[in-house]
């Protein structure tokens, strides 16, 4: 069944189109990947379904539902940014229980008491229950993720966005919190949208992929469908190549570290 | 494509910034441009073919010059040695060099006096007869007032350096030299053009100090003084006035235009500062004389406002007080104090919601915004009371306090909108986009989240606001009648008398008031941290 339903949305800046008549749909419960370069409309699509801009023209349907000029308080969605977008002023814990308090959804699910509870079990689940009663600055960019990613949680959400998550994260961070993200998905069964121009990101996690350039959709399909089948030239370029280099960096990489010359191992 | 119109971008966002606009146009732009609009041809004629006015012209621009290269060189040489070196206690090194910054600048020129002047105590001791007046006491008297300013603006950018480039620089065998020519000198030249352009245009409109001390050294700003106070010739002030503006308004825009655009504000690993025992002793003498430069003057007037009569007579008296005192002193310190609240709590608050929309709510009228708000930094006290004058003369507010609450609070209200900007643009932009997702509105995100992360700005504005309310005497000259005269205007009133030691206690009573603020606000914002870090 169809979570969402995009159709024939356009949005332009400035006389400039950033999105040009694009339609799409997300099935309950998927992880859906947007990849494509930084200015490619990705985020802009992922604005306007949380309700966070307004698009010139076209519908969004949610559960068979137009949702197009809902609030977006109203749409029983959360959004996760890449700079995590924490209370820096609360605690851990207060991150969580001040949305579970104040929220147009839950605010009058919970008092302080059961706030504290459901806050105090997102974050054993994102692992954090050590950290509740620091302030966000004083936890790594992991951390603070996953305290974003616990908060939004709390709060039920139908789908949840993620823009570009994990873009200001190292390596071994990414790779954890992605298996955790994987994780909470099947748990949750919460339908997720992903931003990232990361391509590797985008088939390590996704059920389908969305190749998106200069406003456009070029290919949405299963990881393995792009690599086997690619729409046009410019998801054969932009995806392939890069899986390509990919590969053959990590071919190189494997040989530098067999001779155990470790000066010519590039990117 | 054609856009939209939707409605909802219309609430309440759009409509506040349309608001703020149409009030900066009111308090700013209409004043400016009324004065200008009194100008007549024949006051233009008439100012250039006098004698009085090339020269003032020439002779402003000139100390001003002179003023500034050594105001920016002592100010540079003492952040280095504050920021650069390991004494120890630079928060006290740093706050006794802001002490100037306390006191309005006409106490600097009477300061000059007590102790350069004919019959100052360290011209007799040094033997100087005639004292020190005219260019070399205009130049003195405005380094004493400006250099504060720029100390504290460059001290804040040698302390933020990176100390990545010093480190390859070491690496690479690198001089002393190379490194201050190849790495210093280039990271330095943009702050150091915006601190030399504020300094000079801080001295360039000051009246206060060469009214005191520049005798027949006339500059602009007291060529206008004389002509609206004195001679209530407003035609030849507004000439004046835009001539001001034109320096001014030069060096706001090369500043803007030279400003960095944040690329500098990143640190990659701060500077690591050298320890040695020369460059400490070097430091301490430096900071140790110009502390004592600072506080000869402060010294001064604090004992001569309780001397008989200086220098005949320099026993004990509190006959300036009880003369100060008769005169109203209280009353006009009330005043005083009454504006520097209202204007404090309503600027701050004014400032504040203008850095929001401005900072936080971008849209192309935000722009138009962002530029109002800074236009005042470039309006001269002086030029901004006599524009006031001919704007709101007919109108009800003219004569009372609340046109001196109007144009205290425009004319200080530049540096603390970007000081509420800056805040506003380092917390995280979507903290209110966030807030939206879960129905909770801008207004609780500012109250619970956005308010709290600024507070120690809020009360920075807020002083600041104070601090300079009490000791101004630009604007508020033009405006301020015998039941709304703030107390610095008194300074003006006794040094008109030949009466210096009421003068002295007068600025003794701002400094006091100045200095129980920023205690005040010193404690808030320990109360605050703390509370934060508990």
């Amino acid at each position: 069944m169809d979570k969402i339903r995009v159709e024939h949305l356009s949005k332009a800046f400035d006389k400039a189109g950033v999105l040009k008549d694009v339609s799409f749909t997300v099935t309950d419960g998927e992880f859906l990947s947007i990849l494509g370069p930084s200015g490619c409309g990705k985020t802009t699509i992922l604005r306007i379904l949380i309700g966070l801009e307004t698009a010139d023209s076209g519908t969004i349907l949610k559960d068979g539902v137009d949702i197009t000029d809902k609030p977006s308080a109203m749409r029983k969605m959360g959004i996760v940014f890449q700079n995590y977008a924490l209370f820096e002023n609360m605690s851990v814990l207060k991150n969580v229980t001040y949305a579970l308090r104040n929220s147009a959804t839950t605010k009058k699910e919970y008092d302080r008491a059961s706030a504290e509870a459901k806050a105090k079990e997102m974050l054993e689940i994102v692992g954090l229950s050590e950290h509740m009663n620091k302030k966000p600055r004083e936890l790594s960019g992991g951390q603070q993720q996953r305290v974003a990613i616990a908060r939004t949680l709390a709060l039920n959400p139908d789908v949840i966005l993620f823009d570009e998550p994990m873009s200001a994260l190292d390596v071994d961070t990414r790779l954890s919190l992605r298996a955790q993200l994987k994780d909470l998905q099947k748990q949750f069964g919460t339908t997720m949208i992903y931003i990232t121009h990361d391509q590797e990101e985008a088939f390590a996690m996704s059920d389908r992929i969305m190749v998106m350039d200069a406003g456009v959709i070029h290919q949405l399909d299963t990881p393995q469908n792009i690599i086997d089948a690619p729409a046009d030239d410019y998801v054969k370029r932009f995806v392939i190549k890069n899986i390509n280099t990919k590969i053959k960096s990590l071919i190189q990489f494997a040989r530098i570290t067999d001779t155990g010359d470790s000066s010519e191992v590039g990117e | 494509m054609k856009q939209k119109f939707d409605i909802r971008k219309w609430k309440p966002s759009l409509a506040l910034q349309v608001f703020l606009c149409v009030f900066l146009i009111v308090a700013v732009v209409l004043p400016l441009i009324r004065m200008i609009s009194t100008m007549t041809a024949a006051d233009v004629t008439s100012m250039m073919k006098s004698k009085r006015f090339p020269k003032a012209l020439r002779q402003t621009l000139y100390v001003g010059a002179v003023a500034t290269a050594i105001s920016v060189s002592l100010a540079g040489a003492l952040a280095w040695a504050v920021a650069r070196t390991t004494i120890r206690h630079k928060t006290v090194l740093n706050t006794l060099l802001s002490v100037p910054m306390l006191i309005p600048s006409i106490s600097h020129g009477m300061g000059m006096i007590i102790i350069l002047g004919k019959n100052g105590w360290l011209s007799r001791f040094l033997g100087l007869e005639a004292g020190v007046y005219g260019f070399w006491g205009i130049v003195i008297g405005s380094v004493m007032y400006s250099f504060p300013v720029a100390y504290l603006m460059l001290y804040d950018v040698i302390r933020y350096e990176d100390g990545t480039p010093y480190e390859a620089a070491e690496v690479m065998g690198l001089t002393a030299k190379d490194k201050f020519f190849a790495i210093t000198l280039p990271y330095l030249r943009k702050p150091l053009i915006s601190v030399i352009f504020a300094t000079f245009t801080m001295i360039i409109t000051d009246y206060g100090v060469p009214l005191m001390v520049g005798g027949k050294y006339l500059t602009l700003p007291v060529m206008m003084y004389q002509d609206v106070i004195g001679m209530l010739d407003f035609g030849k002030g507004a000439v004046i006035g835009v001539i001001l503006l034109v320096p001014v308004f030069i060096t706001c825009i090369l500043d803007m235009t030279n400003r960095d655009k944040g690329n500098a504000a990143f640190v990659g690993k701060p500077y690591r500062i050298r320890d040695g025992k020369v460059r400490k002793i070097v430091a301490w003498i430096l900071c140790g004389l110009v502390i004592v430069a600072v506080f000869l003057p402060i010294g001064s007037f604090a004992v001569l406002g309780f001397v008989k009569k200086y220098p005949i007579d320099m026993s004990f008296s509190l006959k300036n007080i009880r003369q100060a005192v008769n005169m109203k002193a209280l009353d006009y310190l009330k005043n005083s104090l009454l504006i520097a609240f209202v204007v404090s709590t309503v600027g701050t608050v004014f400032a504040a919601l203008n850095a929001y929309m401005t900072a936080r709510n971008k849209t192309k009228l935000s722009y138009v915004l962002h530029l109002m708000s800074i236009t005042s930094l470039a309006i001269p006290g002086l030029v901004l009371g006599l524009s006031y004058v001919m704007f709101f003369k007919s109108s009800p507010i003219y004569g009372t306090f609340a046109i001196l609450f109007l144009v205290n609070m425009m004319h200080f209200f530049s540096s603390p909108y970007l000081m509420a900007y800056n805040t506003f643009g380092k917390i995280n932009e979507n903290l209110e986009d966030v807030g939206s997702t879960m129905g909770i509105g801008k207004f609780k995100i500012i109250k619970d989240v956005i308010l709290p992360l600024s507070f120690g700005t809020m009360a920075e504005m807020f002083s600041y606001f104070f601090v300079n309310c009490m000791m101004t005497i630009s604007a508020v000259s033009f405006l301020a009648n015998v039941t709304t005269k703030p107390v610095a205007l008194m300074i003006t009133t006794f040094e008109g008398q030949m009466q210096l030691e009421c003068a002295a206690f007068v600025s003794v009573l701002i400094l006091g008031v100045n200095v129980l603020m920023k205690c005040a606000v010193y404690i808030f914002k320990r109360v605050m941290n703390k509370k934060e870090t508990a």
